[in-house]
């Protein structure tokens, strides 16, 4: 009976997962208008001076090993949370592309097609990157690189400001 | 009430059966169909192997162990398709997202091995020490590794699209998550049977099996036949500030020499 329990409780955990992200997801799918609101600024430049090897390489001839692992880690905390800040953007932009083809607009169908698979890429790179970053706090002499993501999220953005100048030809002028 | 053959049990063996046959007929008529053959066949073999069982029942010339051979032989059959159904379904997430079909298909493959490996050994842990009815725990042993796989993909699905933010069409997320609630409920419940839980009581067991396949069939009912509400009419724009932000980050990455 062992074994029943304990695929008893696993299924009761898969159910509660499952639910959970239905509903989720659900009420999720029917809040489009916030969508732009839950976009997060990322300041790709202060990104790019924490991923530069160059920084490293200086930090690790300036200071002792042990104060160095101190500043890596730091550095690769502050480097996750903007990965993780560019992941959900990239899940926001994918909702934003998906929420443009719903509306069936052929002028806008490419560039949101174009968004939605950029977007996706960028989920998956950052979801890559932030498996990397937390193997790297494990390690903080090895080696990262994370340009991928930087170059992966200029893309994006992008796509989505060209998509942003289709839907609101307003907007594009100031930009 | 809760009692075998009583008036709710052949309610709860039927009845669902019998609205999956009206909602194929519906479903047909729509061109369902083309969209979703898989779960269309689901749907017309579930009801017809449960209808089969269920006469097979009543036939007096039919055997204990002629019944759960064919149980058995239609839970072979019903598994396969089942799991077809999940495969269906992923197909339609990531058919319209070239971007990350490779990666899904990689990744729902190494899942999938990895959960027909967990099911197996399972199966090889659970007891099988009455002889007098091995045929019936024999099938019981299926009914959970089927679940098990069936319900880990469902899982994972769920994740999958969670984790890369997609959105659900409205007939695969009903189809999904009508699939989801059975599957693991069933998985809890053959899983108890399977291993000799509630002896005296397995009945309650298949009430709850029971009823909630039938609260499934309600859920492809409402999800497949109720139209989809359009979250916006229009297309989503995106927010002024942020467009100008990025545009500024952009630019001066653009002046980095």
């Amino acid at each position: 009976m062992t074994l029943a329990i304990f695929i008893v409780i696993a299924a009761v955990l898969a159910l509660g997962v499952i639910l959970s992200l239905a509903v989720s997801q659900h009420l999720q799918a029917k809040k489009t208008a916030d969508l732009a609101g839950a976009i997060r600024p990322i300041d790709v430049e202060a990104f790019r001076n924490l991923i530069d090897p160059a920084e490293d390489a200086y930090l690790r001839s300036c200071l002792p090993p042990p104060a160095f692992r101190t500043v890596r880690r730091e550095r690769l905390r502050a480097m996750a949370a903007y990965v993780h800040a560019v992941g959900a953007n990239a899940a926001v932009l994918v909702r934003v592309g998906e929420a443009a083809l719903a509306a069936g607009d052929p002028r806008f169908a490419a560039a949101a097609h174009q968004l939605v698979n950029d977007g996706l890429l960028l989920r998956r790179n950052a979801t890559i990157a932030l498996l990397r970053i937390y193997v790297a706090l494990a390690w903080p002499n090895s080696g990262f690189a994370a340009e991928r993501v930087v170059e992966r999220y200029e893309q994006v953005s992008s796509v989505a400001m060209l998509l942003g100048r289709l839907q609101n030809p307003g907007a594009a002028v100031r930009l | 009430m809760l009692q075998p053959h009583s008036f709710l049990w052949h309610y709860l063996w039927l009845a669902p059966q019998v609205l999956q046959f009206g909602l194929a007929l519906i479903l047909w008529r729509r061109g369902f169909q083309r969209r979703f053959p898989v779960f269309f066949l689901y749907l017309i073999f579930e009801a017809v192997e449960a209808c089969g069982l269920y006469g097979m029942d009543f036939l007096p010339s039919v055997s204990v162990t002629t019944w759960w051979v064919a149980f058995c032989v239609g839970l072979v059959l019903e598994g396969f398709i089942r799991i077809a159904v999940v495969g269906e379904l992923f197909l339609h997430l990531l058919r319209s997202r070239p971007a990350i079909a490779k990666v899904g298909s990689r990744l729902i493959s190494g899942v999938g091995a990895v959960i027909v490996l967990v099911a197996t050994i399972a199966a090889a842990y659970v007891p099988v020490d009455t002889l007098q009815f091995a045929i019936g725990y024999r099938a019981h042993i299926l009914q959970q590794t089927l679940y098990m796989i069936e319900c880990g993909l469902i899982l994972f699905l769920f994740l999958f699209t969670f984790s890369f933010g997609l959105t659900w069409g409205q007939p695969t997320f009903g189809i999904a998550l009508g699939r989801g609630i059975s599957s693991s409920v069933h998985l809890a419940t053959w899983a108890v049977m399977a291993n000799g839980g509630l002896p005296h009581s397995r009945y309650l067991l298949d009430f709850l099996n029971m009823a909630t396949y039938q609260v499934c069939v309600l859920l492809w009912f409402y999800f497949l036949l109720v139209p989809q509400k359009s979250a916006t009419t229009s297309a989503v724009s995106l927010p002024e500030n942020h467009l100008d932000i990025w545009n500024r980050e952009l630019e001066r990455l653009l002046q980095q020499p």
